[in-house]
This record gives C-alpha cells, structure tokens and sequence, in this order.
C-alpha cells in the first residue's frame, strides 16, 4: 500500500504560548516547532503498515513556510521514505491549501491519503475533509485504524462508546485520531539517512493553485483567564473532616454540588 | 441574513446543542433548521451533498452545526463543497456587517481567538457556548434526505468498547472526575466510579492513564484527547501537565487532590487538597453522598 501524509509544522505542544505585541499573532522566538500531534499519530500509522509489510511506502508532504523542512526531515528520520515542500506563508487558506495537496496526491498516486484530524495551532480540521473533496474521494475522520477489508480497506473511527467500522475501495482519505502506538522517536541510522535525502521543494504556482479561498482574519489573540488563588487545604489531620469540609465549600460557596 | 442550522439527534432526541443554536440564532437571524435522514447514520459524503446542495438551493448565507464529532467533520466538508469561509468549534458568534465576528479557542485551548469570518460562511458552535433559556420552544427541523445508495464508502459494523458503562458522555458532561497516574493502576478506578457515580459524573483521564492502556482512549482529556468545560472538574493524582491543563482550564470550578504539593495542578484549581489520594477519595465519596442526600 501507498501511504501519503499531510502534515504541518506547529508550536512544540510543551511551548507555554504567548500571544505577541502585535495582539494578532504569538510569539515565535525561540519556540521549539515540531510536527503536529496528530499528523504525528498518522506517519506512525502509516509506518505501522510499513513495518508488517516492507512493500508500504510513506510519503510526506507539507503546505507551509520553509522552516517546515525540519518537520518533514524528523518525519524522514521516523521512517518515512520520501517528502516535498510546498512553500506557502502562513497567511494561506486551508481551501488553498487543501487544493495544493490535491496537485499533489494526483501526481503521487497514493492509495492512501493521511491527514491529522486537525492541527494543533489552528484547530481547525477543514484541510483534511476539503482535500477529500478536492480529489473526490471519500473521508473517514477519527480514525484509529487501517486494515484490509472489504474491496479495499476497513476504516476504525472512534465515536463515544466504541468504533464505527466503515469499508471503502481505494484510494480514501482518512483523518487520525490515534496510532495503536505512540508515535516512535527517530533512530539514530534513522536520522543519519533523513540527512541525506533531497526534500524538493514546490510552490503553489507551479501547482497550479492561485490563492483566492475565502479568509479567516486573526482580529485579536488573548491568553486564557487567568486562575489560581485558590483554597488549598492540607490532608494532615482528620481526614475524614477534611473531605466534609471540601464537600461543604463546593456546595455552600461554590455551589456546584 | 439567512441561516441554516443543521440539527442533530441522539437516541432519537433532538441534540442540546442543535436546540442552543437553533434558539440563539433565531434571535438575530431568518432561520432554517434542517436534519438530515435518509442513512440509518452520519455518512461523511452523503450528508455533506444534501446539505451542502440544500444551502444552496435555499439561498443560505451562512450554514450552522454543532462542534460534535459529527458536526464539526460535516461542516469541513461542506464548506469545501461550497468554498465558503470556515471556522470550527467556536465560543460564540455574532453578525457584522458582511461578515461574522467569532470567538474561539486556538493553541488547544491556550490562546482565545477573535475572527474576522466573512459570509458566506459554514461554522461549528461548541455545545454549551450558547445556554439555552429555560421555556424556549422546542426547534421542529424539517427533514431534507442524503442518499447514500451510490457511496463507496459503507457503514460496516459497529464496535463497542469494552471497559465502556452506562455513564455520561465527557464533552457534554457537567461534572467531570479525572484520575491520572497518581491512582498508581487501572484497578484503583473503582474508587474514581464511586466518586463519579455519587456525583452524576463522567469519568476522564490523563494522557499517561490512557498511553498506558489503563483507560479508553475516549476519556482522554487534554491537547490530544478531548476539551472539556464542566462546572465542575475534579483532578485525582494528575501533576498537571501543560497539554492536560489546555484541555480543561475553561472548567468552572477545578478541584484537585495531589499529593505533591508543588504539582502544576494546584496552580489552576480552586480547591486542592495536598494529601493521600487513596485516604482522602473514600471519605470525599461518603461527604458527597451525605450532601447530596441533604439537599
């Protein structure tokens, strides 16, 4: 099977995030940017195929500035065979997006089109189900997992309670939830070969894709509320008053018992 | 301003968060609430045709779900059907002039955005961003059908978690208890049940609870699992790590029981407790059946 991963460079999920003076955006100096977490858990889904049988193989590609050839050579370095940048400020839509990886999986031909669900910058989740859309082929989202089945593949999808089993022939797009392990760490024969690749690089023109999707606009950024103050009681004495204490302040004062 | 509002259901009743919008958007636009049957479940393809194709025929500027899990994935794809402008999960939205000014969470949750959307436009309103006043009328949606008879892509077979009971689900739960790695094994659960089930309560868990297979991945709570804004979120044995934190640092009231005291956890909670977890929780459980009994 062909696999092919959309992924996208972020903030570090451990970067305490600051929003910059401008109010529109967050500061970036000295952040650490790494591979979204959930197009993490797609390459190590896709490389669990690749592991059981040798014949897979794991493109990756990303939509983005040129900084993102660090989150595609950590993905060589995982394990995947081969990637490509398309070079794209930030500002780009996802529609745009989404028609800049249409170009190219048409030319790729993978079986199998990975995305996370959504990034973990925007949050959005639209570029996976409008690539779909873009190439007409059916979407599958939370998935957990990709087996052979049916005319094709079974899809897992997690809903509340359980998985949802949906069969379709290939070529499909699915949207990662989960991997059954967590992503692997690059190995160092692993980092050493990424070193070597070529990752060509694109850009939209030569895609063929005009921005013009519609925008979202940033009008302001503001950090959460802030908490704390809070009561805290120390359990070294009755602890049986302890409890009937917290359970009388949640109900008198907080009021939510 | 036209506005259609995509409704869902669950076990047959209308979605809380399909009525809040429903009311709410009335309030301020000409509204259309829809549902979609026609497949005995959600269909990612057919649902997104018949709405998409709906919105258009009946002239809608803007198309309204839910942030579920089935919304929020519906409405990606029919505002790449229709190229529309997109937002997700947002905390609330209001119209201005040719456009919507909405308020959302960004950074998993540790940045709150204001936008700029311009109509026409598809967005997913969190449930419980826009509370519904008490007597509002009930939304009766008109039907319109999705055909999935010409699909590829077809419902198999449903498969159930195991270890899954009959409790609340965790996004629309009003009370949340979390057990982290402090609960030292999956067999200590039981006293979190109890604790939960005195309460009415859904049950959730930190990453390394759910990395370490000790509980579903569905109760994952945090950057990679699930956002919650209960009223009230109870920590057990959790430090506090900063993917957990994004993902319930909008709870009302946060309660944690650690026993280190320096843990991030208490830096956010209103109430915590620095002691013994195994000590303290039987105790809290008895407390809190006795008030509730009381009141």
């Amino acid at each position: 099977m062909k696999f092919l991963v959309c992924l996208k460079q972020v903030p570090d999920s451990t970067v305490r995030v600051k929003v910059a003076p401008d109010g529109k955006s967050i500061a970036t100096d000295g952040i650490t940017w790494s591979i979204s977490p959930y197009d993490e858990y797609a390459i190590e889904l896709a490389l669990e195929h690749k592991d059981s049988d040798p014949a897979t193989t794991v493109s990756v590609v990303t939509v983005g500035p040129a900084r993102s050839r660090d989150a595609l050579r950590q993905a060589l370095a995982m394990g995947c065979d081969d990637a490509t940048l398309v070079t794209a400020d930030d500002k780009v839509g996802g529609l745009d997006i989404a028609k800049a990886l249409a170009a190219v999986v048409k030319e790729a031909k993978p079986d199998v089109v990975l995305c996370g669900k959504q990034a973990s910058d925007d949050d959005q989740g639209l570029v996976g189900p409008a690539l779909a859309e873009a190439l007409g082929w059916p979407h599958v989202g939370m998935l957990t997992k990709i087996a052979a089945g049916g005319d094709g593949v079974e899809l897992w999808r997690e809903i509340e309670g359980g998985h949802e089993v949906w069969t379709a022939p290939l070529p499909v797009v699915g949207l990662v939830h989960k991997s059954a392990k967590e992503p692997r760490y690059p190995s160092l024969p692993g980092i050493m070969k990424a070193k070597k690749k070529e990752i060509p690089e694109k850009d939209l023109a030569a895609l063929g894709v005009t921005p013009g999707a519609p925008r979202v606009e940033v009008v302001a950024l503001e950090p959460p509320p802030q908490r704390g103050g809070g009561k805290i009681l120390k359990a070294d004495g009755d602890i049986n008053a302890l409890a009937v204490e917290l359970a009388r302040l949640l109900h008198e004062e907080a009021k939510v018992l | 301003m036209k506005v259609l509002v995509v409704a869902e259901r669950n076990d047959g009743k209308l979605r809380r968060v399909s009525a809040e919008i429903a009311t709410k958007a009335a309030a301020f636009c000409d509204v259309e609430v829809v549902e979609v049957t026609g497949t005995d479940r959600y269909h990612p393809v057919a649902h997104a045709n018949a709405v998409a194709a709906h919105a258009k025929s009946s002239g809608a500027d803007v198309v309204l779900t839910g942030a579920t899990l089935n919304g929020r994935d519906l409405a990606a794809r029919v505002a790449a059907k229709l190229g529309w402008a997109y937002a997700a999960d947002c905390t609330d939205a209001s119209a201005t002039d040719g456009a919507f000014a909405v308020k959302r969470p960004m950074y998993a949750g540790k940045v709150r955005a204001t936008l700029r959307v311009p109509t026409p436009a598809v967005l997913s309103i969190r449930p419980g961003a826009w509370t519904l006043p008490a007597g509002a009328a009930e939304a009766k949606p008109t039907a319109i059908r999705a055909d999935a008879s010409g699909e590829k892509l077809m419902f198999a077979r449903f498969e159930p978690t195991a270890t899954r009971g009959k409790r609340v689900s965790l996004s629309e739960a009003s009370v949340i208890v979390s057990g982290g790695r402090g609960l030292k094994g999956p067999e200590n659960w039981k006293m979190l049940e109890e604790l939960a089930d005195a309460l009415g309560a859904a049950t959730g868990a930190s990453r390394a609870v759910t990395d370490a297979g000790w509980r579903p991945n569905e109760e994952q709570v945090g950057q990679t699992g699930k956002t919650v804004t209960p009223d009230l979120y109870i920590a057990l044995g959790i430090s506090g790590a900063i993917q957990h934190l994004a993902g319930m640092t909008s709870s009302k009231v946060i309660v944690a029981v650690n026993k280190d005291p320096d843990a991030d956890i208490f830096k956010i909670a209103d109430y915590g407790v620095v002691g013994d977890l195994f000590e303290f929780l039987p105790a809290f459980t008895a407390a809190v059946k006795k008030t509730k009994a009381g009141s």
